[in-house]
C-alpha cells in the first residue's frame, strides 16, 4: 500500500530539473524523452515516406513490367532509361523490407511511443537514464545516416534481401560497400534499440509513481515493457549475426561461406539463418505488441469500458513474450531442418495463436455493448483489430509445415506479414499518432481528414495485402523480378496491375496525413485541452497538453487502474463517466477523503 | 541492499500518512533508490551483452558440429598452457577487482586504488599473453580463411578481446580517479559487475574452444 510518505520520496528522487534554455540543448542535443520521441517521430515518418516510395518502384514493376516508372524513372533510373533493372529491382525490395522494419516502423512504434508514453504514463519526471536516451536516438540517426549513405555507393545498396541470407550477402554475392553498409546499419540500430530497451525496462521497474502497481499499469505500457524485454534479449543475437557477417566479408572468415565460394571446409549458411530468425520472430512481435497495447487501451477508453479481462490480456501478451522465443523455426521449414525439430516449431507456432486469440477475444468483448465513440483512433482501433485478424489467421496455414511447403516464398506469405507487420502494426501507430497528438503537440488533427485518411488506409490495405496473398494462393512467388516470364503467372498480370493501381492509391491517401499533420501545426488548429478524448490515465489527467518539461508539477499518487470508465459510482460523485487514475474523487457525505497526491 | 523490484521503499508503519520525517532522511534514500536504478539498468544491460556472446557460441556449436573433423588435422592444434595461465589471470584480476571494492567500501580509497591498478595489471597481461597465443598460431599458419575452425577461434577471440580492452580503459580511469580519492562506491561496482562478466564469458570460451 502505498502512502504519502512514497509521494514525497518520489519527489526527492526525481526533483524538478530547471528546464534547458538554449536551442540546441532543448530541441537538438535534448534529454527529455518527450522530445527524444518527436525526434523518433519524424526520424521514422521520414524513412515511411522512403520506405514506401521503394514499395510503390515494386508494385510498378509487378504491375508494368518493363515500362518507363512514371516521375521517379527520369531521376533515379537514368542509367537504364528510367526502366527498373534486374540488379536494381532486387536493392528495391532488398530496401524496402529492411527500412520499413528497422528504420521506419520500429522507431515510431517502439521509439517514439516507448519514450513519450512510457514516464507519462507511470508518472515519472524522465527516463531512468535520460542521457543514455539522447545517446539511443543519435545513434539510430547515425544508423539512418549509414543506409542513406549505401545507396550512394559504387555497386547501390545491399541486395540481399531484407534477411541478408548467407552466402548471398557476403562478397561472394554481394561485393561493395554497399551491402557492408547496410549490416554496419543494422549492428548499429540495434545497439540504439539495445539502449532504449535498457532505458524501458528500468524505468518501468524503478520509477512508476506510488499506487502504480503492475495491475494498475496501462495495457500499453506492459506492451512497450515486455517489447523492451524482447528487444534486450534478442536484438544481440542480430548484432552476432551483423558480427560475424562483417568478419566474412572483411577479416576473411568462413562463418557462413559454403560450396563452390569455400576455399576449404566451408561454413554454414543455415546458421547464418538460425541467427537471423532466433531473433526474427521475437521481432515479428516486437512490432506488433506495442500495437497490441495501444489498442487495448484505446478501444475501452472509446468504448467507454473498462477493459475485458485486464489480467487476461496482461497474461497473454506475457505468454506471447514467452513463446516467440520458442517459434523462429516455422522462418525455415523448407531450409532443412529434422523433421522432429519442425514439429515443434510447428506446435509452438500454432500454440501461440491461443494466447493472442485471448487478446483479440479481450477486445471483442471490451467493444461488445460498449457507448462507442467513433473517433478517429478509435476507427483505426477497429482497423487494427480486423487487419490483424486476417494476418493472424493467415499465419496458422503458414506455420502448418504441410500447407507451407507449398505456400512458402509465395506473396501468400508476403501477404500475411504485410497484414501484420505493415498494416497491424502500422495502423496501430497510426492509432498511437492520432490518440496521443494532442499531448505530444496540444494541437488536435481533424477528424473529418482523420476519418478519410482511416477509410483509405484500412480499405486500401485489404485490398493490396489482400490481392498479394491471392496471387500468392494461385502460386506467383515473390521477389520475382519479371513474373510473367512463368507462363502459370501470366494469368495473375491482371490481378497484379490492378492490386499496384490500388497500391498507388493508398500511398497517395497517406498525403491525406501529411496534410492533417501540417495543417494542424503550421495552422490555426484546435486548442487541445489536458484531456480532450476524457480518458483516465496519467498523461491526460494528471498533466497538461503539452506536458511541461519536469512531466507533472506534482509526482501523481495512482488510486485505480487504467480503464476506470463508464462507472456508475464515480458517474454519482463526479457527473463524469471517468476517473482519472489519480483523480481524488469528491466524498460522498461528510467523510474526509482520503490519499493525495 | 537486495535489488527489491517495485518496492517503494517506505512502508505505511515506518512513516504514518500525513507525518513527514526530515527531509535530510529522504535525500538519504534518495540516493539509494537511484543506485539501485542504475544497478537495475546494469544487470538489463549485461543480460543484453550475454545474449551477444550466447549467439556467438550457438555460431560456433553449429559450425563445429557440421564440420568432419574439429580441428581439421592439417591445421595447427590451439595451445592448452597459456590460454589456462591467461584463464588464471582474469580470475585473478576479477579476485583483486572484488577486493578493490570491499576496500573502497571501507572508505580506503588508496588501497582501492592499488588493487585496481593491480586487477588493470593482470588485464593488461591476459591481453598480451592472448596476442602471443595469436602470433603463435598465426605463424604456424592457422589463417581466418583457413575454413570454420580458425573463423571460430579468431572471431570468438578477437570479439572478446575488444570487450578487455574496453574494461581496461575503465579499470584505468577508475584507478586514477581512486588514488585522487574521488572513486564511488557505484561505478567501481557497476565496471566490477561488467569485467567479471567479461571474465565468465571467458571461461566459457576456455573451455569449448580450447579444451574441449
Amino acid at each position: 500500500m502505498a502512502t504519502s510518505a512514497d509521494v514525497a520520496l518520489a519527489e526527492a528522487a526525481q526533483p524538478i530539473h530547471p528546464e534547458p534554455t538554449s536551442f540546441w540543448r532543448r530541441y537538438v542535443f535534448s534529454i527529455d524523452h518527450k522530445v527524444i520521441a518527436k525526434q523518433f517521430l519524424w526520424a521514422g515518418c521520414a524513412f515511411l515516406v522512403f520506405g514506401g516510395v521503394l514499395a510503390m518502384l515494386i508494385r510498378w514493376q509487378w504491375g508494368f513490367p518493363g515500362q518507363k516508372v512514371p516521375l521517379l524513372g527520369d531521376v533515379f533510373l537514368r542509367g537504364t532509361g528510367g526502366v527498373i533493372a534486374p540488379g536494381t529491382y532486387q536493392q528495391i525490395f532488398t530496401m524496402h523490407g529492411l527500412i520499413m522494419v528497422f528504420f521506419a516502423v520500429t522507431p515510431v512504434l517502439v521509439g517514439t511511443f516507448g519514450n513519450f508514453l512510457i514516464p507519462l504514463m507511470i508518472g515519472a519526471r524522465d527516463m531512468a537514464f535520460p542521457r543514455l536516451n539522447m545517446y539511443s536516438f543519435w545513434t539510430f540517426l547515425a544508423s539512418q545516416l549509414l543506409v542513406v549513405a549505401s545507396f550512394f555507393t559504387d555497386l547501390g545498396t545491399g541486395g540481399a534481401g531484407w534477411t541478408n541470407y548467407a552466402p548471398l550477402s557476403t562478397q561472394v554475392g554481394m561485393p561493395g560497400m554497399g551491402q557492408t553498409l547496410v549490416i554496419v546499419a543494422l549492428f548499429v540500430t540495434g545497439a540504439s534499440s539495445t539502449m532504449g530497451a535498457i532505458n524501458y525496462i528500468t524505468t518501468v521497474i524503478r520509477l512508476r509513481a506510488p499506487g502504480m502497481t503492475w495491475s494498475r499499469l496501462p495495457l500499453t505500457i506492459w506492451a512497450l515493457w515486455l517489447t523492451a524485454i524482447l528487444n534486450a534479449l534478442f536484438v544481440p543475437v542480430l548484432g552476432a549475426a551483423a558480427l560475424t557477417l562483417l568478419l566474412d566479408r572483411h577479416f576473411g572468415t568462413q562463418f557462413f561461406i559454403a560450396g563452390a565460394s569455400a576455399v576449404r571446409g566451408g561454413g554454414d549458411p543455415i546458421a547464418y539463418q538460425h541467427l537471423f530468425w532466433i531473433f526474427g520472430h521475437p521481432e515479428v512481435y516486437i512490432m506488433v505488441l506495442p500495437a497490441w497495447g495501444i489498442v487495448g487501451d484505446v478501444l475501452s477508453f472509446f468504448a467507454r469500458k473498462p477493459h475485458h479481462w485486464y489480467r487476461g490480456t496482461v497474461g497473454a501478451m506475457l505468454a506471447v513474450t514467452l513463446l516467440s522465443a520458442l517459434v523462429y523455426g516455422h522462418h525455415m521449414f523448407v531450409t532443412g531442418m529434422s523433421p522432429l525439430l519442425g514439429q515443434g516449431f510447428m506446435l509452438f507456432t500454432l500454440v501461440i495463436s491461443v494466447p493472442s486469440m485471448v487478446v483479440v477475444l479481450n477486445w471483442l468483448l471490451t467493444v461488445w455493448r460498449g457507448s462507442i465513440r467513433l473517433t478517429t483512433p478509435m476507427l483505426f482501433a477497429l482497423g487494427t483489430m480486423f487487419v490483424f485478424g486476417v494476418g493472424g489467421l493467415t499465419g496458422l496455414e503458414l506455420g502448418d509445415i504441410s500447407m507451407d511447403l507449398y505456400l512458402h516464398d509465395t506473396l501468400f506469405v508476403v501477404g500475411h506479414f504485410h497484414f501484420t507487420m505493415a498494416a497491424a502494426s502500422f495502423t496501430g501507430a497510426v492509432t498511437g499518432i492520432y490518440f496521443w497528438f494532442p499531448k505530444m503537440f496540444g494541437r488536435q488533427l481533424d477528424e473529418r481528414l482523420g476519418k478519410a485518411h482511416f477509410a483509405v488506409t484500412v480499405v486500401g490495405m485489404t485490398l493490396v495485402f489482400g490481392g498479394q496473398l491471392l496471387a500468392g494462393y494461385a502460386g506467383q512467388q515473390r521477389r520475382l523480378f519479371d513474373p510473367y516470364q512463368y507462363t502459370f503467372i501470366q494469368g495473375l498480370h491482371g490481378l497484379n496491375r490492378n492490386v499496384s493501381i490500388l497500391a498507388f492509391v493508398l500511398f497517395a491517401g497517406q498525403l491525406i496525413f501529411v496534410w492533417n499533420v501540417a495543417k494542424t501545426l503550421l495552422g490555426r488548429a484546435r486548442v487541445a485541452g489536458a484531456n480532450p478524448w476524457e480518458v483516465t490515465t496519467l498523461e491526460w489527467t494528471a498533466t497538461s497538453s503539452p506536458p511541461p518539461f519536469h512531466n507533472f508539477d506534482r509526482i501523481p499518487f495512482v488510486l485505480r487502474g487504467p480503464h476506470e470508465l463508464g462507472d456508475a459510482e464515480v458517474k454519482g460523485l463526479t457527473g463524469r463517466d471517468f476517473a482519472g487514475q489519480a483523480e481524488v474523487l469528491p466524498a460522498k457525505s461528510g467523510t474526509a477523503a482520503a490519499g493525495g497526491g | 541492499m537486495p535489488i527489491a523490484l517495485g518496492d517503494h521503499g517506505v512502508g505505511p508503519a515506518q512513516s504514518p500518512p500525513g507525518v513527514l520525517r526530515s527531509l535530510a532522511d529522504y535525500r538519504g534514500r534518495d540516493r539509494e533508490r537511484q543506485e539501485i536504478t542504475a544497478r537495475v539498468g546494469m544487470l538489463v544491460f549485461l543480460g543484453s551483452w550475454i545474449m551477444l556472446f550466447a549467439a556467438l557460441f550457438f555460431v560456433y556449436g553449429s559450425v563445429r558440429s557440421r564440420a568432419p573433423a574439429w580441428p581439421p588435422p592439417d591445421q595447427p592444434r590451439l595451445p592448452v598452457l597459456l590460454p589456462g595461465v591467461n584463464t588464471g589471470a582474469m580470475a585473478a584480476s576479477s579476485a583483486a577487482l572484488a577486493v578493490a571494492q570491499r576496500a573502497l567500501q571501507a572508505g580506503r580509497h588508496r588501497a582501492c586504488g592499488a588493487w585496481l591498478a593491480l586487477a588493470a595489471f593482470l588485464g593488461a597481461t591476459f591481453l598480451s599473453l592472448q596476442l602471443a597465443v595469436w602470433s603463435g598460431l598465426w605463424r604456424a599458419g592457422l589463417r581466418p580463411s583457413g575454413g570454420t575452425y580458425p573463423s571460430a577461434f579468431y572471431g570468438l577471440t578477437a570479439l572478446h578481446a575488444l570487450h578487455v580492452v574496453v574494461g581496461l580503459v575503465a579499470l584505468g580511469m577508475l584507478a586514477a580517479r581512486a588514488r585522487a580519492g574521488r572513486a564511488e562506491q557505484l561505478g567501481v561496482d557497476l565496471w566490477a559487475w561488467y569485467w567479471h562478466a567479461v571474465g565468465a564469458v571467458w571461461l566459457v570460451l576456455y573451455t569449448t574452444v580450447y579444451l574441449v
